[in-house]
């Protein structure tokens, strides 16, 4: 499903460099998402330096479906923007950046956490910073810093924003790559993993040419524990034959006793409401716009 | 072509399509559903049918083309009307070899949960196979915004 040196976002482990390349918002936040959560879970501390700041970061995740208020309140979690953290003013150096990472790793070991995860949105880089040339100096520090260490850093490039030289220049500093468990893309379509909250993603159009991949997407969000989502809230099109299909998934899940949900489009949501899908015990149908 | 007797079906008559050229008259195969879909919405909505219902007929033309490429010679041609408030969708495969022998059905007769959701948003439906293949002819009492 992934390349060699990939991974997929739930297992990142202690002193990892990861590199997330995205190509939208929704899968940024997917899988930040899922590596906040599985760090929170297991007690580290958590960072997550954002564009938006930590307003938007911590409604993403209670949209999600993670409560990180607690966690922010005790201390285990902060959320901020790269702004305040990495640059000074609209100046970036290096090994400032870097030794605020240092210090937040030794802190966290003072106050006696197994380990710190860290996710920063890179998009400041694309803005006019002075001294942004030092980026893969900034890469290449954090690699060293990591290294033995019991922090993992997960770095969050925009795939259509960032020139390919640029990420190349950076790519050969992080130890692993992270993407979304993909079945099917092209350009009407796209049919991947979802993490947070676990399930499958489905944006595009959506008909009988791509059962296949629904077909092993659904599976194996059927192996996976506990509740399953299945997003289509961004699926202009779902024909008969892959609504049903979804469909009988979903009966079929919750008849075992897992939680579904349905989060559709009006375009999508139609179809399963005409089949009233949104009756069946265990199965939550949600349609954007309410109705 | 718009308006040429179609075998099999009331013609002149209730249900039957206009008189007059078609809004959208458009050859599909498997690679142009997408496009198929995209003009449909596009007329639809500019008949003045509503979101939901545009939702609804982009469904129902999309089964019929469907069934003609998977079921029947792999490819085929869409007309649309709107005509005195309803719109008339009506799909031909044109294939003139005329139903497979064997147990094999024509389409769309092979009722699948695609011909039950046509039955379910359209008001009317009208199947014919003929010497010039098979014909679905489906009408849609159009329904503005809100209603």
């Amino acid at each position: 499903m992934t390349a060699d040196a990939s991974a997929q976002i739930t297992e990142l482990a202690a002193d990892d460099h990861a590199c997330l390349t995205f190509g939208e918002s929704e899968e940024l936040f997917d899988l930040t998402a899922a590596f906040l959560r599985d760090g929170l879970a297991a007690g580290l501390r958590v960072i997550w330096l954002s564009d938006d700041g930590p307003g938007p970061a911590l409604a993403e995740l209670a949209r999600r479906g993670i409560a990180a208020g607690p966690a922010v309140g005790s201390g285990q979690m902060t959320a901020a923007g790269c702004q305040d953290r990495l640059l000074d003013g609209p100046v970036f150096r290096a090994e400032a950046a870097v030794g605020w990472l240092a210090g937040e790793l030794a802190a966290s070991r003072r106050e006696g956490f197994p380990g710190l995860r860290v996710a920063v949105d890179m998009s400041w880089a694309l803005r006019p910073v002075a001294g942004v040339e030092e980026l893969p100096r900034f890469e290449e520090g954090i690699a060293a810093e990591l290294a033995g260490s019991t922090g993992s850093v997960l770095c969050q490039y925009d795939r259509d924003r960032f020139d390919p030289v640029t990420l190349a220049s950076v790519a050969g500093f992080h130890t692993r790559s992270v993407a979304a468990a993909t079945y099917y893309s092209d350009a009407l379509l796209r049919v991947c993993r979802q993490y947070a909250p676990p399930g499958i993603r489905i944006a595009g159009e959506l008909d009988y040419r791509a059962e296949e991949p629904l077909g092993r997407a659904l599976a194996e969000a059927v192996r996976l524990e506990g509740g399953i989502t299945v997003n289509m809230s961004a699926v202009s099109f779902a024909d008969a034959s892959c609504t049903l299909m979804i469909a009988e998934a979903a009966r079929s899940a919750a008849a075992a006793g897992r939680a579904v949900t349905l989060a559709c489009s009006p375009a999508a949501g139609r179809g399963f409401a005409r089949l009233g899908i949104g009756g069946v015990p265990g199965i939550k149908l949600v349609i954007a716009g309410g109705r | 072509m718009g308006g040429d007797p179609v075998p099999g079906l009331p013609w002149p008559g209730p249900g039957a399509p206009p008189d007059s050229p078609a809004l959208v008259d458009q050859e599909f195969d498997d690679g142009s559903l997408y496009a198929l879909r995209s003009a449909v919405g596009a007329h639809a909505a500019a008949a003045g049918a509503g979101a939901d219902q545009v939702y609804d007929v982009v469904a129902a033309v999309h089964e019929l083309a469907a069934n003609a490429v998977r079921h029947g010679p792999g490819h085929g041609r869409l007309r649309l009307w709107a005509d005195a408030g309803f719109l008339y969708c009506q799909v031909t495969d044109g294939d003139t070899a005329g139903p497979p022998a064997g147990d094999a059905a024509p389409w769309p007769a092979e009722h699948g949960h695609g011909l039950w959701l046509i039955g379910q948003v359209a008001d009317r439906v009208a199947i014919s196979h003929g010497s010039g293949g098979t014909t679905a002819t489906i009408r849609f009492a159009i329904t503005p915004p809100g209603t």
